[in-house]
């Protein structure tokens, strides 16, 4: 820990004031309200405390506040933002302190996403769809060919993965979570007696940790594949895991207004939407593939979930 | 790959179920058809010249070094031929999106073979049913009898039927795309077989100059071609008409879009994707605005006939079909 330094103290809290979303650092009167509502917090990493964030800007604890995982994990997915009593946007002035941790030469420690120059057609998708404005468009010359890229701003990106999805060319990965990395776990062996089914997982739809043991324990005809946001489905792996014979394909995420990275839930929901409208009218494998959203209240609900999605699937494998 | 050899190449030209237009994209070749007369024999090419099946069946097998196959397989005339050419030829080439994907005849995988006739020949109101007419495969004539082909329940691309050596896409392949080819050919430079020729890598978007969209840009509404006067300085998909742009093979030169009409994705999917309907709606349902979500269904409500959109030309090659008509 540095040193409180009143002759500099004002110098860090005012630039957090003068960044926009931190002009109202001095509201917080540090009850923690904030800390209770964070998924972080709960499910990621312990030290991870806006209050304490908040309260080092206004003790000018610069470096401490650069170092602090909260600079760095704040999705701004707000559910603190109704909780605060002094109605903070704290994910507004977690912005302003990590916009100046950037200007300041620091680096996001986050596994974040890769673009793929060989194969990016700058077609601007990942652009539109990024809920960070991550990724924009540069001219670059690649083997002597002025072209478009798309190049993603690694200090903004969260690595949630909905541009890994919308890339039409495959060309953004992250690791981990790369459609190779996803195809590889699709295998199950199938059997005649039961349904086979891939769940596909928003590692943060799941609040309470009986449910993400629960995970471990489905049997061997339930595949779980763990993605950062629901938001990271894509349309074609649910169709090859439907098409290699997989009975069916269960998407879980977070609930209307819960999603981590702002609107991967609101993107999963439009893509089962219109791939449920392409199989209704090809008249083949209805309710195989489905969308549930997961709400913070709900403990208990994906065991039911799943029980009941192999349920429902055991008919449909009959009239295959 | 091609041997040289001092006699000139035998090329074949051949439609199966198809429109006719990739025949006239070989005839848009112009005065340079004369120069490639010049360079190879064409040994076979029903459209243009007067050809008899048995012309081919009589011809030694492997006789006809490249054989240029447009059309889908939708019947057992198509399915003959293509077996009887693939014997007959050293390089087969599926040729257009019809072989090569299944093409607009694809598109009939949506309905049954019975649903089908019915529209066509009872349903459609221009057409006189009184008589009930349907295609029977054997017609009693005074003469004798007449066999027609067998339609069949279900419209397959030419590699499902026999081993294709190289793709050559789109609704038609361009012209110059065409040319391309025939001189890669007469050169014996053709790639590896399994290959996609005549086409570039990556997707439209990469040789499409329109203006991109920019962050926090998204679709608040999705319109028709015809239902909004289009910006043609604008990608479409930021003026919230689809685009199959982003999920198609470059390589046509964009013609559709230079009209300020949107890419139909005739050039099927760039290579790595697995699927080029499931690819788009990937894509497009990421582009949606989210930011009031009650509006997201009436959004999505006004997406036309998903199935389509993405698979105009590809429905026969689609895990949609494979789950449909399964293997």
């Amino acid at each position: 820990m540095e040193e409180h330094n009143p002759s500099t103290a004002a110098t860090f809290a005012a630039q957090v004031r003068s960044v926009p979303g931190g002009e109202h650092l001095d509201l917080c009167y540090s009850c923690g309200t904030c800390v209770s509502k964070c998924l972080i917090q709960q499910k990621l990493e312990p030290e991870y405390n806006p209050r304490r964030l908040l309260h080092m800007v206004m003790m000018d604890m610069r470096e401490d506040a650069y170092q602090s995982p909260t600079t760095w994990l704040c999705s701004a997915c707000d559910l603190c933002y109704p909780a605060c009593p002094q109605q903070i946007h704290i994910s507004s002035l977690i912005g302003a302190v990590k916009t100046l941790a950037v200007q300041d030469g620091h680096v996001s420690p986050l596994e974040t996403v890769q673009v793929d120059e060989t194969l990016c057609s700058g077609c601007a998708i990942c652009v539109m769809s990024c809920p960070y404005e991550a990724p924009h468009l540069i001219n670059k010359e690649v083997n002597g060919v002025m072209d478009r890229f798309s190049e993603v701003d690694a200090s903004k990106c969260m690595g949630c993965g909905i541009c890994v999805a919308a890339c039409p060319m495959g060309a953004i990965a992250r690791p981990g979570v790369a459609n190779a990395d996803i195809l590889a776990q699709m295998k199950i062996k199938k059997r005649k007696d039961v349904p086979s089914l891939v769940v596909f997982i928003c590692d943060w739809s799941l609040r309470a940790d009986e449910d993400v043991a629960l995970l471990e324990t489905f049997p061997a005809n339930v595949r779980v594949i763990h993605i950062p946001c629901s938001g990271r489905i894509d349309p074609q792996l649910a169709l090859y895991a439907l098409a290699g014979g997989i009975d069916g394909v269960l998407v879980c995420g977070c609930q209307p207004g819960e999603c981590h990275f702002k609107r991967g839930n609101y993107v999963s929901q439009c893509k089962i939407s219109l791939l449920d409208q392409m199989l209704g009218q090809m008249e083949t494998a209805q309710g195989r593939v489905r969308f549930i959203q997961l709400g913070t209240q709900e403990r208990g609900r994906i065991r039911l979930e799943v029980e009941g999605m192999l349920h429902d699937l055991a008919p449909l494998r009959e009239v295959r | 790959m091609a041997k040289k050899t001092t006699a000139k190449p035998r090329l074949a030209f051949y439609w199966a179920a198809s429109c006719g237009g990739c025949e006239i994209t070989i005839t848009e070749l112009g005065m340079r058809l004369v120069e490639l007369s010049e360079k190879v024999d064409i040994v076979f090419w029903p459209a243009a010249m007067d050809f008899k099946y048995a012309d081919v069946e009589a011809m030694p097998d492997q006789h006809i070094d490249y054989c240029f196959f447009n059309g889908a397989i939708r019947n057992s005339e198509n399915e003959h031929i293509a077996h009887l050419l693939r014997q007959k030829s050293k390089t087969l080439i599926s040729f257009g999106s019809c072989s090569h994907l299944g093409g607009i005849p694809g598109l009939a995988n949506l309905f049954d073979v019975e649903t089908l006739l019915e529209r066509v020949f009872d349903d459609i109101p221009s057409l006189d049913d009184s008589r009930g007419t349907r295609p029977k495969q054997f017609n009693k004539v005074p003469e004798g009898v007449i066999e027609i082909p067998k339609l069949y329940e279900r419209v397959k691309t030419l590699a499902q039927t026999i081993e294709v050596d190289y793709f050559m896409p789109g609704c038609p392949p361009v012209v110059d795309q065409v040319w391309k080819v025939m001189q890669t050919i007469l050169a014996g430079e053709l790639p590896a077989r399994g290959s996609v020729i005549g086409a570039n890598p990556k997707t439209n978007c990469d040789e499409c100059e329109r203006k991109k969209g920019e962050s926090g840009q998204r679709i608040k509404e999705f319109h028709r071609p015809h239902e909004v006067a289009l910006d043609p300085e604008k990608c479409f998909n930021t003026q919230g008409v689809i685009c199959c742009g982003p999920a198609t093979r470059a390589g046509c030169g964009l013609p559709c879009v230079k009209a300020n009409m949107p890419c139909r994705g005739c050039y099927g999917a760039p290579d790595g994707v697995l699927d080029q309907g499931a690819k788009l709606i990937s894509a497009i349902a990421a582009l949606v605005d989210t930011s009031e979500p009650e509006k997201i269904k009436e959004i999505l409500a006004k997406v036309a006939d998903p199935v389509g959109l993405g698979y105009r030309f590809g429905l026969a090659n689609s895990f949609l079909n494979d789950l449909k008509y399964k293997k």
